[in-house]
């Protein structure tokens, strides 16, 4: 019999080839599984956790209830965290409704980079199968393409671009970029400047790439290069591979960005773009996916009609990037209590003094701080059935669990709390 | 529980019932025979004096899957202005351009629709269209699932495949993507236009497999009609919005060589070039057509004056009309082998010509189609103009001094360059009902809807009769889903879930084993991972029952 091929839920990749099986240490992750998904999986094996009230291991009604009164009491909510699968989503929005809660993922200010964008100007973008059939210039923004998504190269980038002619595929890199995560033969332009002049480096690949006049010494200058580096040979070169394309993708991730006014860069690689399609094809492939970013948002997209962060005071719903942003409300002491869920991570929980926390958190999570009360929740892909938006936004995988396990989901636990609260009063 | 919905007006075209007065039963969710005397009824509705029609149903409207998604994160700004905060049984959401599906579910079902279609659902992204789906609340849903642009069909069609295979390829991607039917988008434009193409018109050769729109769009209207599918093969034409295209639009009638076809949005496709401005009404020659061939059904793709946002698996003409974006930002995407999608604000002002011309050519397609049963009433909504604007559109139809009115205010060159002043035509509240209710339950095969027959499900709408028919159809008395009051007076009274329409032919799944290869060979995910079940689809679309509707095969 062929074996049951496990997805795994802990990357934007959602790498569909995995075998897990029960080991001496929990749970092993073979098949395709990389080092990330090796550690998680034995992680989630190993942990056999009780919900606690304050430290303390507590029987799950107990810590219901307390949870349910910590919530009841509550006047300005906040529910952040959200690195979870679509049922989770779908149970955590109506109960933001009803307690008038600001949500936010923990992720968002990085999301937000591109999403300003899209809100600005709009976006030329591809898919993963796209890249892997048809991409014979990639240009890669960053290191997060191998350091955050790592079977990127060898599920996209390894395989030969079938539609791409004879001509093979070329790289771009843009620093900070390591070259030995590419094929060792692969033919590779590196560009080596300081990732915070990623918008001037991409205004000027624009500028050029639409034929307008362009100083390469002036840009050497402002890229902080000189006039024997060979950056001035190298722009040059890149900006006829950009042309040169039969269809071009340029990747980044923007959680790499991470400099005064990213968005700014985004902006510009968005603008760089549209002129490359005026004459050739050329998409733009923002990673994404980690930690259920592009699901969070999805299903509040979809169900409100407005992003995340947003605010559900009020009976109304809004959303604002600034003022919504869970960061910034919890530092100016605008929320009392904070709601947790995570079934998919471990990022750390925010402390906030005078703030009680309930976290609904993955099996193996640990606390500097012990929150108010923990609930430990399934892992969707491990314990239990879940759906998650892939890196590319537009597959959605289903999540086989890999073993029968007897913790609560986090959309049955996020119920069960509703169902303690008092009824509405609207 | 037995209910009585007494004395009114039935209109019930599919039964052949016009403005009869008699009472209907409903009991668990079914229209019944009236009960023995002696049987309790445990409720009845007044609608004495009232009109009583099937639940409404839309055969083409975008309301779920990724594009949608990306309209409504790409203008919040429309939202803002649209909030519809909690009230009574309702969550709060947004309408706006591109409508929450919290919003677009309350809304349909307030103003008696009780069946929606989404009609592009691009077969990489289904799971997220059910998703999106079931969260729409209350109406019943069914999805066409997009073919002809995807690698996997066009290599099978350029290498000469015959048409069994095509079939079984057909029949496969209806029953792993839970869909009720098959479209194409700009057959094989989608794809051209990743290798570059900008334009294919329904004789051009695609760059990389050498086939043609015609040859896509014979493969699948034989495989539909082979397959015994209801619906037709939905057609979004080549060169949507180009002057000229009604050219384009003929020929696709005739690549169907007498099968049965349905053309969407046609108004966008029934361009001429004639006139200073080298844009005219080419609605005449493309109704006279329809009038002539039988086989074919279209949809008009109303636009109404006003923001919007457009949605469409048309990569290519999306790209190619972004410079008309209002505001100034677009999403155009290459989608997975498979598809893809462009999204582009849009406003259509009365004083612009082109605008104000687009509205006349969609009224004078409503009006000199002549059968009811063969035209279907939408805006493609939100891309010509939003759900919520059909009782306008109806009133435009029923009510000739006011249409003209309306064509009086607008740019003076859509009236000279129209026939639409001269139309004498109104549409009788049958007809209405007709291309509303009957004929869109039976062109999608859907045997329980669109009537009110015993048997039929109870999706029941009773109006209060009005001389403005924009009033009467903008907030029924009484709307029953399943038999449940949903609404009442354009208020919603209870959120329920609704079912989902699919239809599944039989095959070999022989063809799987060259699928899988496939998958392999240039997929991103397996085969297992991109088939859904029925289980997962109930789950993905919230749906308490997947109805499947019979396929008989039409040789």
């Amino acid at each position: 019999m062929p074996p049951s091929f496990a997805t795994c839920p802990f990357c934007g990749l959602l790498c569909d080839d995995l075998v897990v099986t029960p080991g001496p240490a929990g749970l092993l992750a073979a098949g395709g599984a990389c080092e990330r998904a090796r550690v998680e999986f034995s992680a989630l094996g190993a942990a056999s956790p009780s919900p606690r009230v304050r430290g303390r291991a507590a029987g799950l009604d107990e810590a219901l209830d307390e949870a349910a009164r910590l919530l009841g009491a509550a006047r300005r909510p906040a529910i952040g965290g959200l690195d979870v699968d679509v049922g989770a989503m779908r149970a955590i929005l109506p109960l933001a409704q009803r307690l008038g809660a600001v949500i936010d993922h923990s992720g968002s200010f990085a999301k937000y980079r591109n999403l300003h964008v899209v809100q600005e100007s709009g976006l030329i973008t591809t898919t993963f199968a796209e890249v892997r059939n048809r991409a014979d210039v990639v240009v890669l923004v960053g290191d997060g393409w191998t350091k955050r998504f790592p079977r990127f190269v060898e599920r996209m980038l390894v395989p030969a671009p079938v539609f791409a002619g004879d001509g093979g595929r070329r790289f771009v890199l843009l620093n900070p970029a390591d070259r030995s995560a590419l094929p060792a033969d692969a033919e590779c332009l590196e560009l080596a400047v300081p990732m915070a002049e990623l918008p001037v480096l991409a205004g000027t690949l624009a500028a050029l790439a639409a034929g307008r006049p362009v100083s390469l010494d002036r840009a050497v200058t402002a890229l902080g290069g000189s006039a024997s580096d060979g950056l001035a040979e190298r722009l040059a070169r890149c900006v006829d591979w950009l042309r040169e394309a039969r269809y071009g993708v340029l990747v980044w991730s923007a959680a790499d960005l991470e400099f005064p006014h990213a968005e700014l860069a985004v902006q510009a690689l968005a603008r760089m773009l549209r002129v490359l399609n005026e004459k050739t094809r050329f998409a733009g492939l923002p990673l994404a996916g980690v930690d259920g970013d592009l699901t969070a948002n999805a299903v509040q997209t979809w169900r409100a009609g407005l992003p995340l962060p947003a605010s559900y005071a009020n009976g109304t719903v809004d959303f604002d990037p600034h003022r919504h942003a869970l960061p910034g409300r919890l530092a100016r002491g605008e929320c009392d209590l904070l709601l947790w869920v995570s079934n998919l991570g471990t990022k750390p929980v925010p402390v906030v003094d005078g703030v009680p926390t309930i976290v609904l958190g993955r099996a193996d999570r640990t606390f500097d701080a012990a929150p108010d009360v923990y609930l430990p929740v399934a892992t969707p892909g491990v314990d239990a059935p879940g759906h998650l938006l892939r890196g590319d936004k537009v597959i959605t995988l289903f999540l086989k669990p890999v073993r029968s396990g007897s913790l609560p989901t986090a959309a049955a636990m996020i119920e069960a709390l509703a169902a303690r609260l008092e009824p509405a009063t609207c | 529980m037995l209910t009585r919905i007494a004395g009114g007006r039935v209109i019930d075209p599919a039964n052949g019932v016009n403005d009869v007065i008699r009472d209907l039963y409903v009991r668990d969710g079914v229209i019944v025979d009236a009960p023995r005397d002696g049987e309790r009824i445990d409720r009845t509705i007044d609608a004495a004096g009232m009109i009583v029609m099937a639940g409404a149903i839309d055969l083409h409207t975008h309301i779920g899957g990724g594009k949608v998604n990306i309209a409504r994160a790409l203008l919040p700004e429309f939202d803002r202005l649209d909030p519809m905060p909690a009230h009574g049984v309702c969550e709060p959401c947004t309408g706006g351009a591109a409508p929450s599906t919290l919003a677009t579910g309350y809304r349909y079902a307030a103003m008696g629709y009780t069946a929606c279609f989404e009609p592009a659902m691009l077969p990489v992204n289904a799971r997220q269209a059910h998703m999106e789906m079931g969260d729409t609340p209350i109406v019943d849903k069914g999805a066409y699932a997009l073919l002809g642009n995807d690698d996997f069909f066009l290599q099978l069609l350029a290498s000469g495949a015959e048409q069994r295979e095509i079939d079984d390829y057909v029949a496969w991607t209806l029953h792993a993507t839970q869909a009720a039917g098959i479209k194409v988008v700009n057959a094989g434009g989608i794809s051209a236009f990743k290798f570059n193409a900008r334009s294919l018109d329904v004789d051009g050769e695609h760059p990389h497999y050498r086939v043609t729109p015609r040859q896509v769009l014979g493969a699948l209207t034989r495989a539909i009609d082979g397959l015994g599918v209801p619906h037709p093969l939905h057609v979004h034409g080549s060169n949507l919005g180009v002057p000229g295209n009604a050219d384009s639009t003929l020929a696709t009638i005739d690549a169907a060589e007498g099968r049965r076809i349905h053309l969407t949005h046609l108004q966008f496709h029934s361009y001429g070039t004639e006139g200073d401005r080298k844009f005219s009404s080419a609605a005449q020659r493309i109704a006279e057509k329809v009038n002539a061939s039988p086989n074919v059904s279209v949809d008009v793709g109303q636009i109404l004056f006003g923001q919007t946002v457009t949605c469409s698996g048309d990569s290519m003409m999306q790209h190619r009309n972004a410079r008309h974006a209002r505001p100034a930002k677009w999403v155009v995407m290459d989608i997975e082998c498979d598809a893809g999608c462009g999204v582009v604000p849009f406003r259509y002002r009365d004083r612009d010509f082109v605008n104000a011309l687009q509205w006349a050519i969609g009224l004078e397609l409503f009006l000199l189609v002549r059968d009811p049963w063969r035209v279907f009433l939408t805006t493609d909504h939100p891309n010509g103009g939003p759900f919520w604007s059909y009782p306008h559109l109806i009133k435009l139809l029923m009510d000739r001094s006011f249409r003209n009115e309306v064509l009086s205010r607008l740019h003076p060159e859509a009236a000279t360059s129209s026939t639409l002043a001269s139309l004498e035509r109104e549409y009788s509240l049958y007809e209405i009902a007709i291309m509303t209710r009957a004929a869109p339950a039976r062109i999608l095969g859907l045997a329980d809807r669109g009537h009110l027959g015993p048997g039929a499900a109870a999706d029941i709408v009773v109006y209060e009769p009005h001389s403005d028919p924009e009033v009467q159809f903008t907030a029924p008395r009484y709307v029953f889903k399943d038999g449940t009051v949903v609404a009442e007076r354009g208020e919603i009274k209870a959120v329920t879930a609704g079912s989902i329409h699919v239809v599944k032919p039989e095959f070999d799944r022989g063809i799987e084993r060259k699928l899988d290869d496939w998958f392999r060979r240039h997929h991103t995910q397996s085969l297992a991972s991109f088939k859904i079940s029925d289980e997962e689809v109930c789950v993905c679309g919230r749906a308490p029952k997947l109805v499947t509707h019979a396929c008989t095969h039409r040789g």
